[in-house]
């Protein structure tokens, strides 16, 4: 193949000299000479490979051609390489330039000109070959020294676009603008495409442009990046230097050691380490790999695992997981009829969110076995109970397995504890306005009221006559009225703003020598005030309550004390004994808690001081202690050694009352946010029950005084609640309280219901007073 | 002085310990630990106070005992967590240095425990821990048996691999098996979610339910990775319950197990169970094949099976204290060890409860009969029930599987037949032939073979419960089967029980009220349209009065009387004012009674409520608290109960209309 390659390349190269003496300089010459150039690299390319693989005999004659043709290359290369430099950069002006001096058609003339080879015959008489020396001097392998046939340098050649000529040669003469093809040239040119036909202009010839399929190639590989050449080759495989060559004598002539022909100790022990660890067992012999997966497919091996079980005790900490309850009828695939949800449940139980549901199921009424479909949320279910197990915190509890009846509190059902009162047997109606205080008399025959209208009324308790009245005051309000606890008299008292009136009133049951004792009670300390006025006040001072008779016109009606005190009284509380009694007016400061002495005319103010607003005040029914109490406490003193002996902590936010027991020991306590409050003073400074039964206010509260153990309390919600409290003799015996009646009846009036009751001293009855006007008795 | 405590040190701080602290301190990931608490049983505990036990000011939401962790951090199966960890480490790098060769090496390698201490594990030793002994195991086999029938019904996906769930599938077959040699089944419930089976195995009831051969749909939001370390472990403990089952009545463990006849859908036929004496010998015994007989076996390997399983009934028989008498043995003159029974010989002595009692074996209910399972009957189900129950042949169409006795309809030896087909009307007979060719060859649709019981098959789960033969009838083919009732919902008092007739359970009131309406509904038959509207009236006062009974309790019973005579009175004068005849209450005397009855009751009721109102008063909060939740509960059941009485009275009314 070698041999006909080099003959087909220099015929080529015979056939060149002659087409290049035919034709003028044009493109045509460009065109043969590239495609010449194209053919002689294939054959180089060719040959190279041949010369590898043939052998020396021909090496110098193949070194020689090579030699030629690489000269001969190369600058065509370079050449490329410029031209493609040149082409990348005029692509980026719009105007398509290209100047490739490689191709320029001079160049075939030179070579004609002087040949640098001469042919002469090998020794096989083949043709030879030979070639010029080369001079080798500067500019001999000068690519640059081939100029540009057009001298006028890298201008616009749109300058010379009004000139018959393009520019100037090396010479200076003119290069003259060729023809334009005219339209036959150009039809002819489309019908006709030669090879290599770009359809540009060479700018600086005007001669069309032709590249032959080498250059195009060229071109695509600088475009790609590529290296230009695609001969050269960058990675060219390395040749060894000291083992590329085969040594024919070894270095070393010494024998082979005996070491190589014995077997070797350390390899014979790791063959053993193996060998034993086979015979052990730790290493099982290869087996194919299919026959593995079957052996892992084996099931486990199961023995007895409780062969010798022995009971633990329980953990008490453990808590097995509870187990999930049995299907109930409902679940059934034919339930009974009952069972089946109406259309609203239904409705009811697929509009609620699954996870609200009592249960994920509806019961379902299938006819017949074969029916029944498939239950959807089986897994879910199942991987919820999974959840359960591993996530959900256990906790023991304790479910009470018992009668919810055995936690009631045995109580003694209510006609056992009769009396207590539990209609309204009268209504006492005559009041204008609300009625904010009423009180029975000692002897149990007479009601007196106080209301807002500012009159004192006092009636027949049984029939609801009334029986007298009179008017204090026009403007303001009666706040209480409170009866002397002694019998021996029959004197009211009543507080009406700052006044504290003393009266006593005419009934039936009052006999002029009762009455006339009355009035001397009152009278008495009239003689002593003026002396204990002189003695007490000192100079400057205002004395905190002026004891005076209240006029004329309101002795004739049998009001014959007016005491007037700094501010408005609220409370009225007697002492046992009839000699004293207290006031309380909120308002007053310093001066909001007054015992008066009624036999000296004389009123004391026992605190300088007090920790918030007093509410009321009381005498202690047994010994002498006196109970104040304020928003939150009360506070017990002992009037004798005049020291605080207890402070009473009910827990209510506002009191708005409070009652102690007639055997001294025990105290109720109404508050406003609706509570009641029952104190064992000895037991503790806190509550011992705490009874809610009210919607509102607790206005009042009450102990039966007569014996009986009834208590009650009278709140804005228009009730009294009348409970049971018996109050044991022995000490270690708590008190029983029993709820045991609600007296509904008075209205509700502007958000007040019941403002003040008070029990007959002897029946079991009571009487109260109401927002609504009325006073009602209740038995 | 003592030492000053610091806070955290001591008591419920030190006792509890959060889940993340617990991952840290084992240095597992969390699904491993999650793997770990699942096998070892551990769970999340409520602390009392969790504002004491949390350090962090986050709320925690899980909490374990300190204890619990440390006794976590000696388990063995964590080292083997590790080594998968660190192998899966080498894994992954080896992949993410595109080594395939080298990961697929360490995957073989990590499949040979030999060669390079591979992770495998066994649960054996946690098996041992959680349960003590076999009875703790047996009680915590409720949820292990429906996990496992459960995936045994699954379809294998890449979550679950089809090894796991034919694993699955044997391992409750060969529990079926126990269930039926030692004839242990005792109750099953038709639901609408699935088969509930219960089981006394050595005194412990166990409970499980299995679906319906449906392809289950799997809902998304299921972890079956959760799943599937439940179904490991429990897949475990199965087998070595299973073990001990089958050893405790001499049986070898495992069964052979036949796997063409499996695959042929053989189920339960695919098993055959050998003694361990004659595993010597080779030899061994289908337990539940029918076909035996005709096969016609060894008389010695006969002889010796009989023996085994009578001694096993002996043996049973002791153990269990209930035991019934042995059906076989029935020599009268050897004292047995069961309970007698105790009748009273004269009226008047008061009667004490004794455990069951019953003339006749349950386990032997279906012995002498011949079963043929028509092709849409669940034949997995009623195969094990009713070899549970001592049937020893039963047949089914060859379309349902292998193992059956005969595949043969019209086997004269059949006696019963269960089959769940409408009756077809006769006219379509004809066009029935052509389309199910599989029975219609040799019957036709509605055609019957003579002397043979045909059943629906709720006539066997209804038997089974009730331990005794139920009439056919009425579990006839097409026939309006009776409701199927649940065998473990025990009957408490005061609970509404559908089996009982209404009258026995509805309360005085209750049966007032309905003997009212029903008055009523005859008064407005028989009188006048006018008196209709009347009655509407006064119920409709009636009703008012309730009301206003709800708001004052107080009132007092005469004051409702006197309200009523009112009213009574102003209809009159309405009936008078509008020209119509006086409707006179003639609603005769017995209705009268009634209405007197009722308001008794309702006065009494009320009483009872004040009564109740004053003592609740007198509770600590407490205790009220406490009272008021049981009292929730309770009238929240009875409510239901009562619900349920009111629609079975109406539906009976409706009945009776009807009839």
């Amino acid at each position: 193949m070698g041999p006909k390659a080099t003959e087909k390349k220099r015929k080529v190269q015979d056939a060149e000299p002659e087409s290049d003496d035919e034709i003028a300089p044009d493109f045509d010459g460009a065109l043969s000479q590239s495609e010449d150039e194209f053919d002689s690299d294939f054959d180089d390319n060719e040959h190279e490979q041949d010369g590898e693989q043939e052998s020396g005999s021909e090496a110098s004659d193949d070194e020689d051609e090579e030699g030629s043709l690489l000269s001969d290359d190369i600058p065509s290369d370079a050449e490329g390489d410029k031209a493609m430099g040149k082409l990348v950069l005029e692509d980026e002006e719009e105007e398509l330039e290209i100047e490739i001096p490689g191709v320029d058609p001079k160049r075939p003339e030179k070579d004609d000109g002087d040949k640098n080879y001469r042919v002469e015959k090998d020794a096989n008489g083949n043709e030879r070959y030979v070639y010029d020396e080369i001079d080798p001097v500067y500019d001999s392998d000068d690519s640059d020294a081939q100029e540009a046939p057009n001298t006028i340098g890298n201008i616009p050649m749109s300058f010379y676009d009004s000139y018959p000529h393009i520019g100037y040669d090396i010479n200076g003469k003119k290069i003259m603008r060729p023809a334009t093809g005219d339209a036959l040239d150009a039809l002819l040119d489309s019908i006709e495409v030669p090879k290599g036909w770009t359809g540009l202009t060479d700018i600086h010839t005007g001669n069309p442009l032709n590249l032959n399929d080498d250059e195009l190639e060229l071109v695509r590989r600088v475009q790609m990046g590529m290296i230009p050449n695609e001969l050269e080759n960058p990675y060219p495989e390395t040749v060894e230097y000291f083992t590329g060559i085969e040594e024919k004598m070894p270095l070393s002539a010494a024998p082979e050691p005996k070491r190589r022909f014995l077997p070797s100790k350390n390899e014979a022990k790791k063959i053993m380490k193996l060998v034993r660890a086979i015979r052990e067992g730790r290493i099982l012999p290869y087996k194919p790999p299919e026959e593995r997966e079957k052996e892992e497919e084996e099931e486990e091996q199961y023995f007895d695992i409780w062969q010798d079980e022995v009971p633990q005790e329980v953990n008490p900490l453990h808590i097995p997981a509870p187990k999930l309850p049995p299907p109930g009828f409902d679940m059934s695939y034919n339930p009974p009829a009952e069972y089946l949800p109406t259309k609203e449940e239904r409705e009811e139980w697929e509009k609620l969110d699954p996870e609200e549901r009592e249960k994920e199921y509806l019961p379902q009424k299938y006819d017949s076995l074969r029916k029944v479909p498939g239950y959807g949320e089986i897994v879910k279910e199942r991987f919820e109970r999974c959840m359960d197990l591993y996530l959900a915190p256990r906790v023991r509890k304790n479910r009470l397995n018992i009668d919810p009846n055995s936690l009631l509190p045995k109580l003694p059902s209510p006609s056992e504890l009769k009396p207590f009162p539990t209609v309204a047997q009268t209504v006492f109606r005559g009041h204008d306005g609300r009625v904010r205080s009423v009180a029975i008399d000692p002897t149990g025959v007479a009601v007196a009221s106080g209301g807002d209208d500012g009159t004192v009324r006092v009636w027949e308790l049984l029939t609801g006559r009334q029986v007298w009245s009179v008017k204090l005051s026009s403007e303001e309000a009666v706040n209480t009225v409170r009866w002397r606890p002694a019998k021996d008299s029959f004197i009211l008292s009543a507080a009406v703003g700052e006044d504290v009136y003393l009266m006593v009133p005419t009934h039936a049951s009052v006999t002029p020598a009762l009455d006339q004792a009355s009035r001397d009670i009152l009278s008495a300390g009239f003689g002593y005030a003026t002396n204990g006025q002189q003695h007490g006040a000192a100079p400057g001072k205002e004395p905190p309550a002026k004891w005076a008779r209240p006029g004329a016109k309101l002795e004739d009606e049998g009001v014959l004390i007016r005491i007037t005190v700094r501010s408005t009284v609220k409370v009225i509380n007697w002492h046992r004994k009839g000699d004293h009694f207290a006031t309380v007016s909120p308002s007053g400061q310093r001066s909001s808690v007054a015992i008066h002495t009624l036999s000296k005319h004389l009123t004391q103010i026992p605190f300088r001081k007090l920790s918030g607003l007093a509410q009321t005040a009381s005498f202690h029914p047994l010994r002498p202690l006196f109970f104040v109490a304020t928003q939150r406490t009360i506070r017990c003193y002992d009037l004798q050694k005049l020291e605080l002996v207890k402070v009473v902590q009910p827990g209510a936010k506002w009191i708005s009352s409070f009652d102690i027991h007639p055997g001294g020991d025990n105290l109720i306590v109404g508050s406003y946010d609706k509570r009641l409050l029952w104190h064992d003073l000895d037991l503790s400074i806190r509550p011992y029950k705490t009874m809610r039964f009210h919607s509102e206010a607790v206005r009042q509260v009450k102990y039966h005084r007569g014996g009986l153990p009834l208590f009650a309390d009278a709140s804005d919600d228009g009730t009294l609640q009348i409970f049971h409290g018996k109050v044991p003799n022995d000490q270690l015996e708590n008190p029983t309280i029993v709820p045991v009646k609600v007296l509904k009846g008075h209205k509700v009036v502007n958000k007040l219901g019941v403002l003040d009751m008070d029990w007959h001293p002897r029946e079991p009855w009571c009487v109260s007073a109401g927002a609504d006007g009325t006073i009602r008795l209740w038995m | 002085m003592p030492k000053i405590k610091k806070k955290g040190q001591a008591g419920a701080a030190k006792n509890y310990i959060t889940r993340t602290q617990a991952v840290k301190k084992l240095q597992l990931s969390l699904p491993d630990f999650r793997k770990l608490c699942i096998w070892k049983g551990i769970y999340p505990r409520e602390p009392r106070n969790k504002k004491k036990v949390s350090k962090s000011a986050t709320a925690s939401t899980t909490f374990y005992y300190t204890k619990d962790i440390q006794y976590l951090l000696h388990e063995p199966l964590l080292q083997k967590f590790r080594d998968q960890k660190v192998l899966e480490k080498k894994i992954s790098r080896a992949l993410g240095r595109g080594d395939v060769s080298d990961a697929a090496r360490f995957e073989r390698h990590a499949a040979r425990p030999e060669a390079t201490g591979k992770p495998r594990y066994t649960l054996n030793h946690v098996i041992r821990e959680r349960y003590p002994t076999f009875n703790d195991a047996l009680r915590d086999l409720d949820d292990c048996l429906s996990m496992l029938f459960l995936f045994a019904n699954l379809p294998s996906t890449s979550a679950v691999p089809a090894k796991m769930i034919a694993r699955c599938e044997r391992l409750c077959l060969e529990f079926q098996h126990y269930l039926i040699v030692s004839h242990s089944l005792r109750k099953s419930f038709l639901s609408i979610k699935g088969i509930y089976y219960q089981a006394n195995i050595q005194g412990e009831d166990i409970l499980w339910l299995v679906p319906y051969k449906f392809n289950q749909r799997i809902v998304g939001d299921v972890d079956f990775r959760i799943m599937g370390t439940f179904v490991e472990f429990y897949m475990t403990l199965l087998g070595f319950v299973n073990y001990r089952l089958y050893s405790s009545i001499g049986l070898k463990y495992p069964p052979k197990f036949d796997q063409l006849k499996d695959e042929n859908g053989a189920e339960l036929g695919a098993f055959s169970l050998e003694g361990v004496n004659m595993a010597t010998q080779g030899e061994t015994k289908a337990v539940t094949n029918g076909e035996e007989q005709e096969q016609g076996p060894d008389p010695k390997v006969q002889a010796e099976v009989d023996k085994i399983i009578k001694q096993l009934k002996e043996d049973e028989s002791k153990s269990d204290e209930t035991a019934e008498e042995d059906a076989e043995a029935d020599d009268e003159e050897k004292p047995t060890d069961s309970i007698d029974k105790f009748e009273p010989v004269a009226p008047g002595g008061d009667v004490l409860p004794q455990p069951a009692y019953s003339s006749r074996d349950p386990s032997q209910l279906f012995a002498n009969f011949t079963f043929y399972l028509s092709r849409e009957t669940p034949r997995q189900p009623l195969e094990f029930i009713l070899r549970a129950f001592g049937c020893k042949r039963i047949g089914w169409d060859s379309v349902l599987g292998e193992g059956a006795f005969t595949n043969d309809e019209s086997d004269p030896s059949i006696t019963h037949h269960i089959i769940d087909r409408p009756v077809v009307q006769a006219a379509t007979n004809e066009d029935g032939d052509g389309e199910d060719n599989q029975t219609a060859q040799k019957v036709g649709p509605n055609q019957r073979y003579p002397g043979r019981i045909y059943v629906q098959p709720q006539w066997v789960w209804d038997c089974v419960n009730d331990e005794e033969l139920k009439s056919p009838e009425l579990y006839a083919p097409g026939a309006a089967l009776p409701p199927h009732l649940s065998p473990f919902v025990k009957a408490a008092p005061g609970q509404y029980d559908p089996a009982l007739p209404l009258e026995a359970q509805q309360t005085e009131a209750e049966a007032i009220e309905a003997d009212l309406e029903d008055a009523e509904k005859g008064n407005a038959e028989d009188g006048s349209d006018v008196e209709n509207d009347m009655d509407v009236d006064e119920a409709e006062d009636d009703e008012e009065e309730e009301e206003g009974d709800e708001e004052a309790e107080e009132e007092d019973a005469e004051e409702d009387e006197e309200e009523s005579k009112t009213l009574q009175r102003q209809l009159e004068l309405e009936a008078e004012l509008q020209g119509k005849k006086v409707q006179n209450k003639k609603v005769d005397s017995k209705t009268k009674a009634k209405l007197e009855q009722r308001k008794a009751i309702e006065k009494k009721a009320r009483e009872e409520a004040e009564d109740l109102e004053r003592a609740k008063g007198m509770l600590s909060k407490k205790k009220r608290k406490l009272f008021e939740q049981m009292q929730y509960t309770n009238n929240k059941k009875s409510a239901q109960d009562e619900k349920l009485r009111a629609k079975r009275r109406k539906l009976e009314k409706e009945k009776a209309q009807k009839a």
